[in-house]
């Protein structure tokens, strides 16, 4: 960018922008631009660039133009049929479309943000080094070198407070300075991007959006430890974060800004990336480097620690693409700033992944400490279609339910684990009053059931097991004693796994048993289902009094089995329904139970 | 050390040692399943949990978990036993309980755990696995539905047998252990993974449905194999030995075993055995009584004694120490006979002439503890691992787990080849001792040679006989780059600890006796000898090829050697010859001169298990017991001196070579050479160097290595440039995996999995001769034809060509007469 291209046209273009079709919006940007001579017209350059994710993923395509005249304006639900008019109206006669511009949550939305680690995402161009640059960009790798020791520069991360955004929060500078401690020549760096849990997705965008901040963020990690080499292990299922990391490897290659003696500091720093296969354990770190090796990727035991003996027996250290991305900004901006910044245990911001039943889904940064409660309502705008809230789940698989009574546990490491959820990566899936909590604890038992390695007996077999016992309550089988069997098979497993895949997989059950024991009961003592969602247990029918008659019931039943006219009130024929619960979630009037 | 406190006790360990080792060694036993004392930490079956009261909150795995100072930990809290019974119980939720027709029941740690957590009930129910079983390989029966996920198999195959058949795949519940795209099991069938298997998932298809394991003795003995002494358990009922029985405990390799070790102990009461004695009468071989038997064959001897160089004898070093003391008894201090030699002569020189020349002993200067001491192991031909499949199990962990560096001399690729970084430098068939002497020659230019060099004795003379020796001509003439073999010469004369390891066999005929004498000056020559993971081992082929070298059981007194001693029989010299075990028809050079020898000698005496060829031609057989019917010892080629321990009766009429020697000697002189074995063996113990102070007794079941003493010095060795044919095969030829001498070939193991004889080749060298793997072809030499079935692989360079040597159908003798390089042409 030059400085006298005053327009910006910024296009969201993470996964979820690319899968919108902000490609051909760019396209058709560019083409109008050149085609009607834009630049002359209002004299000025105008920049059309590719930005990574910006958070709310819900309402992509979205465009940011920035101009003199009217400063920032987004634009949501971008089609590219509509360019042209926005070019003319915004650009060129420089008149805000009020009608097309993203509504007032939107701005909500992000002011409630505070964005560190994303800063760069959804602003700068990702396939930019130059882009970068602007941004400081390796900046604070040559502070690093040039005027801190290695030692200084873990002092600093202690001091700052970071912990592992990984999920387990270890502090990150003590980890660090584990791996700087241990004997040997050569050491790794590994980047964990092998983003697992079901609705989390915080890593890519970061990946995606700005990866030379995650590069730089190993390299100080590199220096710091003495590691001369380093591998990103990212998921094959991040095409889009693998081709833009790629190509930031090559350019920083390409330039020097990797390799011998990087930019001339003196140090040298090898990165490449190891495409995971799918396995979800592979986000465990001894399976992680396991599978870096060319080796099945299962879980070994600790100790010895990957910081004694880690990737190919040598001492290694792996943190999280967010821990990574937060190190340029410690180091550039100070460990003091970076620890005012959050609550007393955990420092600093967090990224989540809000997804399940509240309105604006998306990818939210917050200070740690701010109230689950705030995410949901207050970034996120609620529940939608007017339900009631019943829980979020954190942390994912390996996470629990926060249920509404503790709704204001601060979302930091501690106040999360004394909730009986965890931290995770950042995954929030918000569940609203149709969600029954057994099908919640099934769906996640079923995600590590296969998921699990099958190397220890526990996670193996005892999740089949729980799992089958669920199963069993959400068909209308279950017996009474099996909630004494799920907690304690699920306290003894949590003890007694190999790995952190079993020792928090039966996290589901034993918050929701813990929360919502009277669901349990429910399905087990009177064979029903309160949120009407196991459908083995369910008899739908149309609630007369409460159908206004609109007819959403009749077209989403896909075999014919509701009966509706134009003003009349449908009729659900027992004998062709399948319980497919279609009518249910199509009905916004609580009018099917 | 450490010291820490375990269920109250307090106990010191090695700070390395695991809870789980620290709380053995206390006498504190914590259940397992998917450990092994043998392999890497895995951590899988969490049978060992245990609580550790500085680890709170969580339970620890006692086999994984190294020692810290002031650990305190508990085995057996309720939690834990809790946990305990919650992983049985898991596992006996998809295990089938067949355990009425399972071949482990008995030896089964689920089942043993079972029974002992008392686990009589399950919470849970679910189906059990379908999977189908894999009945498709002779050996090895697999059935992933009794699995119970330990790893053991995979990681044996892996770290151990380096073979790598075996992997998890799929995930969760569907986890299972897979082989090569999860298809039938296709491996060199060590059956590793069936000794560590603690459950009924991998079992032996031979002895399937043969014997409850508790029905069984189980007797301790030693392998009757090869030279490398492995010790074995035999399973024995009723007599007969049904299969071998993994002892973890047993011996340097800790009762792991190779294919033929574990599989080929059938040929013991194979129905092939000859019963009874055998006399010719009317040109044919007839069942007769000891008595007669004997009564002809004392008359001959007692004949022979006054022309005693008329009669020669030709042993078998698998005979024990106290049976070839007898046959040295018999015919060298009664008859007064040297003709008496054994494994054609030259598959033994390397020892009884080259390393007792070179060293003042016929042995080797190292042990078996050197391997995986080592930096640097310097194979010479990398049929190593055939002739010697369990050491190369060591070498496999002094690579992969010790970190030692590999570099193999050979003719040929072999499965050492692939270890990781391992280099393998190939030379022309037969140019072993350029190689050798070039590479020291390397040394001495580059000065390179350890301070002790200079004054050993014979190192001037050896010095000046390498002076006109050129590297870059050598390294022309042997194929091997003159820089790789600097490499290698530097490499091996900077290493602080290099073991150069040497196979011998009578399939490796040419300078047994130069190339352990161009070896040991190298050793010599860099200060190798005498130190610890250092030095030599030159491996005798057979269980005790190493005794018969320390017995010297070869002439000593100007007695024809053993190809001399077939010469005599064709020439009219010899008139008697006596063969106790050995199978010359088959194994000694030049088939049809050995047959013709054979059928000249007026009077033929063969003690064998089996009918050999050699035997059929025989004027009397006499039928000789295996090793599971003797008492007696071994010496292995690594030292050992080892207890052979009588499991089962003679079959059918036959005795043991130590009864019917001493009977002849009886015969012969009036009285018998000893009263029993144990007689033998102190009298060994008394004249046989380093055997001083051994106690039959007192050998026990671990056996003791024998030291050994001399002065070294240094011995010239000529080397020629290898001869080449153009136009021609070069032919060499060696042991396969599954196969011993002549023996393996009446076990049904061996068979099942190498049932015939072969001809390696080249892909290329096929290719120009059309030959595709599985063809039968023709392979012509000077001195004969045969025609075998083709192997194509990428092992051999191109124009050389390899085939074992065992099988009496299509013995490869036919076309080899005893040279190094046989060549050949091939054809369909």
């Amino acid at each position: 960018m030059s400085e006298n291209a005053a327009i910006k046209i910024l296009i969201c273009q993470g996964t979820g922008g690319v899968s919108m079709g902000a490609k051909e919006v760019e396209a058709e940007f560019n083409r109008v631009i050149a085609e009607k001579g834009v630049d002359a017209v209002v004299g000025k350059r105008c920049d059309v660039i590719k930005t990574g994710c910006r958070g709310l993923c819900a309402n992509d395509v979205l465009v940011d133009i920035i101009t003199e005249e009217n400063g920032r304006v987004t634009y949501d639900f971008v089609k590219p049929e509509e360019v042209e008019n926005i070019i003319n109206e915004h650009i060129v006669n420089k008149t805000v479309l009020e009608k097309r511009k993203a509504k007032p949550y939107y701005n909500t939305f992000v002011d409630q943000q505070l964005r560190i680690v994303m800063t760069g995402c959804g602003q700068i161009n990702p396939e930019s080094l130059d882009a970068y640059l602007e941004e400081d960009g390796f900046k604070a790798v040559q502070k690093c070198v040039k005027e801190m020791s290695p030692a200084g520069v873990i002092d600093e991360v202690k001091k700052s407070g970071l912990r592992g955004r990984g999920g387990g929060g270890f502090p990150t500078g003590m980890k660090w300075s584990f791996c700087a401690g241990s004997p040997g020549e050569l050491k790794y760096v590994i980047c964990n991007a092998d983003e697992g849990d079901p609705g989390a997705f915080m890593d890519r965008s970061v990946l995606e959006g700005d990866p030379y901040c995650v590069i730089e963020g190993m390299m100080i990690a590199g220096y710091a430890i003495g590691a001369v080499a380093g591998y990103v292990y990212v998921r094959a299922e991040y095409p889009l974060a693998i081709e833009r990391l790629q190509m930031a490897l090559d350019v920083c290659y390409e330039k020097g800004y990797l390799g011998k003696n990087v930019m001339g500091l003196g140090f040298d720093f090898d990165l490449r990336i190891k495409k995971g296969a799918g396995a979800f354990v592979c986000g465990e770190e001894t399976a992680l480097m396991a599978s870096i090796e060319g080796e099945r990727g299962m879980p070994r035991p600790r100790p010895p620690f990957p910081a004694v003996k880690g990737l190919w027996g040598k001492p290694s250290n792996i943190n999280n693409v967010e821990t990574f991305a937060n190190v340029r900004h410690i180091i550039l901006r100070g460990a003091e700033w970076y620890a005012s910044l959050g609550t007393e245990t955990t420092k600093g911001t967090k990224i989540f992944a809000v997804t399940g039943k509240v309105k604006h889904t998306g990818l939210v940064e917050v200070p740690a400490g701010m109230t689950v409660s705030d995410v949901i309502y207050k970034v996120c705008g609620g529940i939608a279609n007017n339900r009631k809230f019943k829980a979020v789940q954190a942390g994912g698989p390996s996470g629990g339910c926060i249920p509404a009574e503790i709704l204001d546990t601060p979302v930091d490491y501690d106040s999360l684990i004394k909730a009986g959820a965890m931290m995770g990566s950042g995954g929030l899936v918000v569940m609203d009053e149709t969600t029954c909590m057994v099908d919640v604890a099934r769906f996640f038992l079923t995600f590590t059931r296969d998921e699990s390695c099958g190397k220890c007996v526990p996670c193996r077999i005892g999740l089949k097991a729980m799992l089958d016992v669920l199963e069993r309550i959400t068909t209308g089988q279950g017996v009474p004693s099996d909630i004494d069997t799920l907690l304690d098979m699920g306290n003894t497993i949590k003890k007694a796994s190999l790995c952190g895949l079993g020792q928090t997989a039966p996290n589901p059950i034993l918050s929701t048993i813990k929360y919502f024991r009277h669901e349990y009961e429910a399905h087990i003592n009177e064979k029903r289902c309160p949120s009407n969602c196991c459908k083995e247990l369910l008899l739908w029918q149309v609630v007369e009094e409460k159908c206004v008659k609109c007819g959403a019931c009749f077209k989403a039943c896909p075999v014919d089995a509701i009966r509706w006219e134009k003003g009349q009130i449908a009729f659900l024929d027992q004998e062709k329904c399948t319980k497919c619960k279609s009518c249910y979630d199509a009905c916004r009037f609580m009018a099917i139970e | 050390m450490v010291t820490l406190t375990i269920d109250d006790k307090q106990v010191t360990a090695s700070k390395n040692a695991t809870i789980y080792e620290a709380a053995k060694a206390a006498g504190i036993q914590i259940p397992v399943i998917c450990h092994d004392k043998k392999l890497n930490p895995f951590g899988g079956c969490r049978m060992c949990l245990v609580e550790v009261e500085q680890m709170k909150g969580r339970q620890i795995p006692a086999c994984t978990t190294p020692v810290t100072e002031g650990m305190i930990v508990r085995t057996t809290t309720d939690e834990i036993i809790k946990a305990r019974k919650m992983v049985l119980e898991l596992l006996l939720l998809k295990h089938p309980i067949d355990c009425p027709v399972c071949d482990a029941a008995g030896d089964c740690d689920l089942q043993n755990l079972t029974y002992e957590y008392k686990v009589n009930t399950n919470r849970f129910q679910d189906e059990k696995f379908n999977w189908k079983i894999d009945y498709e390989n002779p050996l090895i029966e697999r059935d992933m539905n009794r699995c119970v996920h330990c790893g053991k198999c995979a990681r044996i195959c892996d770290e151990i047998v380096s073979y790598g058949a075996y992997s998890f795949i799929n995930r969760g519940i569907n986890a299972k252990i897979g082989t090569e795209y999860d298809g039938p099991l296709n491996c060199e069938f060590c059956g590793s993974c069936v000794s560590v298997c603690p459950v009924g998932a991998l079992v032996s298809r031979p002895f399937k449905f043969k014997a409850r394991w508790w029905a069984m003795n189980k007797v301790k003995t030693v392998c009757g194999y090869c030279g490398t002494g492995c010790q074995l358990t035999l399973g024995v009922k009723d007599s007969k030995v049904l299969t071998t029985i993994y002892d973890e405990n047993q011996g340097f390799h800790n009762g792991q075993l190779c294919t033929r070790g574990r599989w080929g102990y059938q040929f013991i009461n194979s129905d092939k055995r000859i019963t009874t004695p055998l006399v010719k009468k009317n040109g044919s071989l007839q069942p007769a009584t000891w008595e007669e038997a004997l009564n002809v064959v004392s008359a001959k001897l007692k004949e022979a004694k006054s022309t005693p160089d008329s009669l020669a004898a030709l042993v078998s070093p698998r005979l024990t120490n106290e049976e070839l003391l007898l046959t040295r008894k018999l015919f060298k201090d009664l008859l007064g006979c040297d003709n008496v030699d054994h494994s054609a002569g030259y598959a033994h020189t390397a020892l009884t002439s080259g390393a007792k020349e070179s060293l003042g002993y016929p042995a080797s200067p190292s042990v078996v503890a050197d391997v995986q001491k080592s930096d640097l192991l310097l194979v010479i031909n990398a049929d190593l691992y055939q002739t010697h499949p369990v050491l190369g199990f060591e070498i496999n962990l002094a690579v992969k787990r010790q970190g030692s560096a590999i570099q193999i001399v050979s003719d040929k690729k072999g499965k050492l080849s692939k270890l990781p970084e391992a280099k393998t430098s190939i030379y022309k068939p037969g140019a072993e001792l350029l190689v050798i002497n070039a590479i020291a020659k390397v040394i001495l230019d580059e000065n390179l040679l350890d301070s002790s060099a200079q004054s050993t004795g014979g190192f001037s003379a050896w010095q000046k006989g390498l002076e006109s020796l050129s590297v870059d001509q050598a390294a022309d003439q042997c194929g091997i780059a003159a820089d790789e073999i600097k490499a290698i010469a530097r490499n091996y004369a900077k290493a602080e600890k290099a073991l150069i390891l040497l196979p011998t066999g009578m399939g490796y005929p040419g300078h047994g006796k130069e190339l352990a004498q161009a070896v040991i000056n190298l050793a010599l020559l860099t200060g190798k000898v005498g130190k610890e993971g250092s030095g030599v081992l030159i491996l005798g082929e057979k269980n005790n090829s190493q005794g018969a070298a320390d017995l010297s059981i070869h002439p000593t007194s100007g007695g024809k050697s053993a190809l001399d001693i077939i010469a005599g029989c064709v020439s009219g010299s010899i008139k008697t010859l006596y063969v106790a075990g050995e199978n010359p028809v088959v194994s000694y050079p030049n088939r049809k001169l050995v047959e013709t020898a054979l059928e000249k000698v007026e009077f033929l005496v063969v003690q064998d298990l089996f009918l050999t060829p050699t035997a059929a031609m025989a004027d009397v057989v006499l039928p000789a017991c295996s090793f599971a019917e003797k008492d007696g010892t071994f010496t292995s080629a690594l030292g050992a001196v080892q207890r052979v321990n009588r499991a089962i009766n003679p079959v059918g009429e036959s005795r043991s070579d130590f009864r019917i020697l001493n009977d002849l000697y009886n015969a012969v002189s009036g009285q018998p050479a000893f009263t029993d074995v144990k007689a033998a063996f102190q009298e060994l113990s008394g004249t046989v160097a380093g055997y001083a102070g051994l106690s039959y007794d007192t050998l026990g079941d671990e056996g003791s290595v024998r030291p050994v003493s001399g002065t070294a010095t240094f011995v010239p060795v000529a080397a020629a440039a290898p001869a080449t044919e153009s136009g021609k095969l070069a032919l060499v030829t060696g042991s396969a995996l599954n196969h011993s001498g002549t023996l393996s070939v009446y076990g049904e193991g061996p068979m099942l999995v190498c049932p015939e004889a072969y001809v390696e080749l080249n892909r290329e060298d096929a290719k120009s001769l059309s030959i595709s793997d599985g063809d039968q072809v023709a392979i012509k030499s000077s001195t004969g034809e045969l025609r075998l079935k083709a192997k194509v692989g990428s092992r051999l360079p191109k124009g050389v060509v390899f085939a074992p040597y065992h099988f009496a159908d299509a013995s490869i003798n036919t076309v080899t007469a005893g040279s190094a390089v046989t060549f050949v042409t091939i054809g369909k």
